[in-house]
């Protein structure tokens, strides 16, 4: 094992490091924004609307996401990061909107309906009864597509962009030290992944501890 | 009685309306894309992309074959073994959860090579790393099926004068199938999802066929579209398929 290798190469790991983190918190806000949308969408009473929400998710969920980065890289000819954000936050949106729809589907229909009879209005019901509670039963499930954005992330080196999993790559090809470089890299993405981990824990915590 | 019966008609008919609009605009959407792009390409590469998307279908089964016994062992360790081994295998577990599945591929097929100076060959790594990522996804599985039997009957079986043995045979394992079912089957069609990254070891799976093919005959829009369409019917399929088995495992009534 050859060490100091690393420190020859850590810009180059830091850079990636700040492309991951780039990607990651622009694809998770994206994908938080489409999934929270479109499995609210969902709720609503138009047939039409619901099905086609339901073909997007099938159709996202069922493809890798490596092939929604490659198409919009190389059949849309979009820039790399572009892609990569983009690609990732299609990707997520499906499962988040999943989990959302999970979150309405837990709440008794009898609530709504006693609601309505108390007679207020259907967005009403929306926003005071059936929001605030699916925020709770979702948020784990969202918390865990997130940490998915980071580990996600790493294909979007396939098409070039220098990310953590790049650089790995690089370092390899370079010095053929391949096993520190590795080791480096992973402990930086596990760390990460813990980190977002725990900060939704702690926030579920205070969640629950105000209400 | 009457007015709810004819709305719900109406409803229906409604529905049905909707139905067929989404379909005569798919079908039109697919008529122009039939026209517009050079799909012989597509037919033209049939052979190796059948043989490709085998390759894919080949490396999901065995991945899935070697990770879920494997599996099953971690999550036995993680609930049931002595402190260290408990720690061992969530470590294990969980690190590899953590990381990025390609990070997973690049450790078997180039960094532990680095250290050892042995190569391993393309396949090997493939099914070897994919096994890692199925074996720590499965555990967690698995470990969700076990902790979903209350706890109260297994007690109560061993009250009874089971064995261990047999209480994990006849009252822990049927019961923690059945909850298992619905996450085993979403993660083997993410196994299949997975075995697109296996691209850059450089094995022909489904992935790399369509990106090879591109390169050389350059016709993104009918390939990309191939291969979205190959690897969403495989997954509807297979997800469709094995949904077929979620009430398959009755417990036996007496």
């Amino acid at each position: 094992m050859h060490w100091a290798v690393l420190s020859d190469y850590w810009p180059a790991i830091l850079h990636g490091l700040s492309v991951t983190i780039q990607i990651t918190i622009v694809a998770a806000l994206g994908a938080l924004c489409i999934g929270v949308l479109i499995g609210c969408l969902h709720q609503t009473r138009s047939y039409a609307l619901r099905r086609v929400i339901d073909a997007y998710v099938e159709l996202i969920r069922n493809v890798p996401a490596i092939v929604k980065v490659f198409f919009l890289y190389f059949v849309l000819g979009w820039e790399g990061m572009e892609s990569a954000i983009v690609g990732l936050a299609i990707h997520q949106s499906a499962y988040i909107c999943d989990a959302v729809d999970a979150g309405f589907r837990s709440i008794p229909k009898e609530q709504s309906e006693a609601a309505w009879a108390l007679g207020h209005s259907r967005s009403e019901v929306f926003i005071h009864v059936l929001l605030p509670q699916t925020w709770a039963v979702s948020m784990p499930s969202i918390t865990n597509q997130l940490i998915e954005v980071l580990k996600n992330s790493s294909i979007v080196m396939l098409i070039g962009v220098q990310e953590l999993t790049f650089q790995a790559q690089q370092i390899e090809s370079d010095t053929f030290r391949g096993f520190e470089a590795a080791t480096a890299v992973t402990a930086i993405y596990v760390t990460l992944a813990f980190g977002i981990a725990w900060l939704a824990h702690r926030f579920e915590q205070r969640m629950s501890r105000s209400k | 009685m009457s007015i709810h019966y004819e709305q719900g008609l109406r409803l229906a008919s409604r529905r049905r309306r909707t139905e067929r609009l989404m379909l005569v605009a798919g079908l039109a959407l697919a008529a122009w894309a039939l026209r517009e792009y050079r799909w012989e390409v597509v037919v033209e590469a049939a052979p190796l992309l059948l043989s490709s998307l085998w390759n894919s279908w080949i490396l999901t089964l065995a991945s899935v074959g070697i990770g879920l016994p494997v599996g099953i062992v971690l999550a036995l360790c993680r609930r049931n073994g002595p402190r260290p081994v408990r720690m061992l295998a969530a470590a294990l577990v969980e690190v590899v959860r953590a990381t990025p599945q390609l990070m997973v591929i690049f450790w078997v097929y180039f960094a532990v090579p680095s250290l050892t100076g042995v190569r391993i060959p393309s396949w090997p790594a493939a099914i070897l790393s994919l096994s890692i990522i199925a074996a720590a996804y499965l555990a967690e599985v698995v470990r969700g099926g076990l902790n979903a039997v209350p706890a109260v009957l297994i007690e109560s079986a061993w009250a009874t004068g089971l064995s261990r043995f047999q209480v994990f045979m006849h009252v822990v394992i049927p019961q923690a199938l059945r909850v298992m079912i619905p996450s085993l089957i979403s993660h083997i069609v993410m196994m299949f999802k997975i075995t697109s990254l296996i691209y850059i070891v450089g094995i022909t799976d489904f992935f790399r066929a369509i990106v090879l093919i591109n390169n050389r005959v350059f016709e993104p829009v009918p390939l990309y579209v191939t291969m979205a369409a190959g690897y969403f019917l495989c997954c509807y399929a297979f997800s469709r398929l094995l949904r077929r088995f979620d009430q398959a495992p009755q417990l036996p009534s007496s």
